[in-house]
This record gives structure tokens, sequence and C-alpha cells, in this order.
């Protein structure tokens, strides 16, 4: 059965070929490591958000007068409502923690480098698609976090003056955050925000594969000059399957099991008491904070006492972040042969994990 | 040619798309706000809706009736009354502000909105 099959889809689409110039005979650098995986570790994360998101679309109700108690429903009635919701709750964060090392292990890996400024620009725009499908989806349960934090994130534009107010207005649809933002966020987290990363991530895999992986740029003499367009093979690498795939799979099952540890052991990690409360647009809760990820820019704009300062800093990060490789335009990749540029590295991250426990407690 | 076309009709479609995604006006402006004088007693606050935001009303014994939009001109969480500090005080990003709504420290940008309010034989008029 199996072999009428192969042969119905070899005379359609040439399968062994197909599978020959794309599994057995791709080459990956023999030096590959584990951090390359990342990309498909995001992939499959994304595909598990999606699945169990189809799920709970179920029994969800998308109106501030029912989206409280549809997600109570589900944890609480629908049989096995509770893991497919924790799945969901605790894949968006892992698969953010996922994008974040791959986007980290790139940059450490130099593999930005020219020709590959697309490929970067592109992974950094669906790291923001992902944090988009994490604020958009925060608001959803309609508790007094998700309420208040969406507060203050759609505020975040007023600091800028002329249109700072018009695009609060549209990203709410109402003068304060009501049912017609959770309308919007719905909308956002279940239909544009998906297409987008969709979209991004086609033309990742795209960029990825007609210019090649790139290889590791320790212990190897530097790249040559880039003068124009050729896919960078590796003749003397290992086959992508089952060589890397098999790296693949092992990273892919560490994901499901670091998922199902913290499921079982830590159900509540990612949901505060702030959570299981109704919103109540009359009284901010005490102490709100936001999501691990954003926690460095939330102490950002509580360290920087003028808020049009605050919120601009940060977005000049974030630009100079999405176009970093056009910023270091040096030909080296190796980042050990540029202290300067290690020690920024360094001391960014080291900012960012001191701002990020600093806005924990 | 085909370009101006292009452009021209994306063009067309920008102002409705611009206008479909504006709010739709709610109606509810802010109008004055009567309240008796007996349900605010000296060194109590009320909460209450004044137009479409949140607000509080403080009866202190120097000042008389203070009114006050309730949410922190720096990014919109709403703010509580501390009656030992005489302080408002933001719980998102610790703004700090006074009795007359002026900010006393943290990220705020402005005061906090203040209403008129009068005082009219046994009611208060606010806004």
């Amino acid at each position: 059965m199996i072999q009428r099959i192969r042969g119905w889809l070899e005379i359609r689409i040439g399968l062994d070929e197909l599978i020959r110039s794309q599994l057995t005979e791709y080459r990956v650098p023999k030096n590959i490591n584990l951090f390359y995986t990342l990309g498909i570790v995001a992939f499959v994360a994304f595909l598990v958000q999606s699945l169990t998101g189809v799920l709970l679309l179920f029994y969800y109700i998308p109106d501030d007068k029912d989206a409280f108690q549809s997600v109570q429903l589900i944890m609480n009635h629908v049989p096995y409502g509770w893991l497919f919701r924790l799945m969901h709750v605790v894949g968006s964060n892992l698969m953010v923690a996922v994008v974040f090392l791959h986007m980290i292990s790139v940059f450490f890996l130099g593999s930005y480098k020219k020709p590959r400024e697309l490929t970067w620009v592109v992974g950094a725009l669906m790291l923001l698609t992902t944090m988009g499908f994490c604020l958009s989806g925060y608001l959803l349960p309609w508790s007094q976090l998700s309420f208040w934090a969406t507060t203050v994130v759609t505020n975040i534009p007023t600091a800028f003056p002329f249109f700072g107010e018009v695009v609060c207005k549209i990203l709410r649809g109402s003068e304060q955050v009501s049912g017609a933002t959770l309308n919007r966020f719905f909308a956002l987290h279940v239909a544009l925000l998906p297409a987008l990363l969709i979209a991004l991530f086609a033309l990742h895999v795209f960029l990825v594969r007609r210019i090649g992986i790139s290889a590791p740029p320790f212990g190897r003499e530097e790249d040559e000059d880039w003068k124009e367009f050729r896919h960078e093979d590796h003749p003397d690498g290992l086959p992508f399957y089952p060589h890397f795939v098999s790296k693949e799979a092992f990273m892919v099952v560490l994901y499901f099991i670091i998922m199902f540890a913290i499921i079982a052991l830590a159900p509540a990690l990612f949901l505060p008491p702030d959570t299981r409360i109704p919103a109540d647009p009359f009284t901010t809760p005490e102490h709100i904070r936001p999501e691990w990820y954003f926690l460095a820019p939330y102490e950002m704009l509580k360290l920087i006492p003028n808020r049009f300062m605050g919120i601009a800093a940060q977005l000049i990060l974030v630009t100079v972040f999405i176009l970093w490789p056009f910023i270091d335009s040096s030909e080296k990749a190796n980042i050990l042969k540029k202290p300067r540029l290690l020690a920024t590295f360094l001391v960014t991250l080291v900012i960012w994990i001191g701002l990020t426990i600093w806005g924990a407690y | 040619m085909t370009s101006i076309l292009g452009l021209s009709a994306a063009g067309a479609f920008a102002y409705p798309l611009f206008r479909f995604l504006l709010p739709i006006e709610s109606g509810i402006k802010a109008k004055k706000l009567i309240i008796a004088k007996s349900d605010i007693p000296v060194n109590t606050t009320k909460d209450l809706m004044i137009g479409p935001s949140p607000g509080i009303i403080i009866s202190t014994k120097d000042k008389g009736f203070l009114a006050f939009s309730k949410v922190c001109t720096h990014l919109g969480c709403l703010v509580k009354f501390d009656k030992d500090r005489q302080l408002f005080i933001c719980p998102c990003h610790a703004g700090v502000f006074d009795l007359e709504g002026n900010v006393v420290s943290g990220p705020p940008p402005q005061p906090l909105q203040k209403f008129a309010v009068k005082v009219e034989g046994d009611n208060i008029v606010i806004g």
C-alpha cells in the first residue's frame, strides 16, 4: 500500500528526487550544534499553540460578559479542558523562550552576517509577532491581570504627540479597555497574527534554504567576501536526514518534556492569582506585573522618569535589534574575535536579566 | 499608469479603513454630576464614574470637596487614595500624586485630571 502511494507520488511530484535533494543528500555543516535546531523547535511550538488554540475556541466565548466564565468552564468542567488550556498557556511562554534563545544563538554564532541580513530581519519580525500573540492572547481570559496589562500596553502610544491618542483608540476600539477591545484582540489573535506569522515563517524558511545553512564560525577561517549570490554548500558536511533531523527530534522531545513537567509540577507558574479574578474596570490590582518576557521593559518604564523618553528608548532598542546586521557590518562572524561586541552582548544580556529579576520583586 | 491607478485605489480605501477602525462614539460625555453632600462625610471618599472614566470625590476638612479622574496619566492604571498619607498612588509604576493631583514622584508626565466642584445647597455638582 505504502509502495503504491510512493509510486503514485513519484510520478506526480518526483518524490525520490525530492527526498534526495532536500533530505538525504542535503548537507549541513559538520560542526553544527543543537542551537541550530531552535528554529524547528519554535515551529513545533507554534503548531502546538495553533492546535490547542483551535481546541480552546470550541468553548471560549469572545465577549466581555462571558469570556472569563467560559475560561473557567474550560478549566473546571470541560473534560481535559485544563490540559489543553495549560498546554496553550505554558506553550506560549516556552515559545517566547525558544524564539529568544534562537535569536541569541544566531547573534552569538554570527549567522546574521552577510548574506543573511534579511533572514535576521524576518526572524526579528517573527519574534515581534510572537510577542503580539502574547499581548493579544493575554486579554482573552478577561481576568484582572489581562485587563490591566492591556490597559497599560494600549496606553503606551499616547506618549507620542499627534497620532498617539488615535492609535490608542484604534487598538482599544473605545475610550477605555472594553468588550470592543476584546473583540479586536480576539480577531488579531486568531486571524491576523497567525496569517502574518505563517507568511513570515515561509519567507524565513525560503531564505534559509535559498542561501544555505551557515556554519558555526568557531575554529575555521573567516568567510570570504560575498560579491554575488550563491548557495552556501557544505560538500564535506553531514546529511540533513538522519543526522540533523535526529538532533531536531531530540530537541522537540526535550521541549515537550519541559512543557509537561511544568504542567505536572507547577501548573500555576504562569497563572498568578490575578488571572483567577474576573476583570474589574474600577480597581487596578496591587503589584501588577506583566509576564516575565515583558518585565525588563516594564522596569525600564519605572526607572526612566520621563514617559516619552522611556517609551522612545524602548522603540529605539527594538529598531536597533531588528536592523542589527546593518549596524554591525564587519565581515568577521566569530564574536570571540571581537571583544567589544562580545562585551556589549554580555552587558546587554546581564542588564536584561537584571531588569527582569528587579521587575519580578 | 498602473502604479498610479493602484495607489489611487489603495488611497481610496485608506480613509474608510481608518474610520472603520476608530471607535464608534459612545455618546457618554462628561456631564455635570450631582450627588448629595450627606453621601460623603468629611474625611471619606467616594468612587464614581465621571463621564466615561472612573473618578473619585474626596471630602476634606480644609479644602472641602475635591474631584479627580482616577486614571493615572502615565499608562492608564487607576490610582488609589491613601487616606493616611493623603496621597494618590498608582499601583502599576509607583506614580504618586498629592491632594491637588500634582505629581509628587514617579513617571507620570502630568497631574491627575481635576474636576470643578461646586456646593449648591445640600448637593455637590461635579464638572
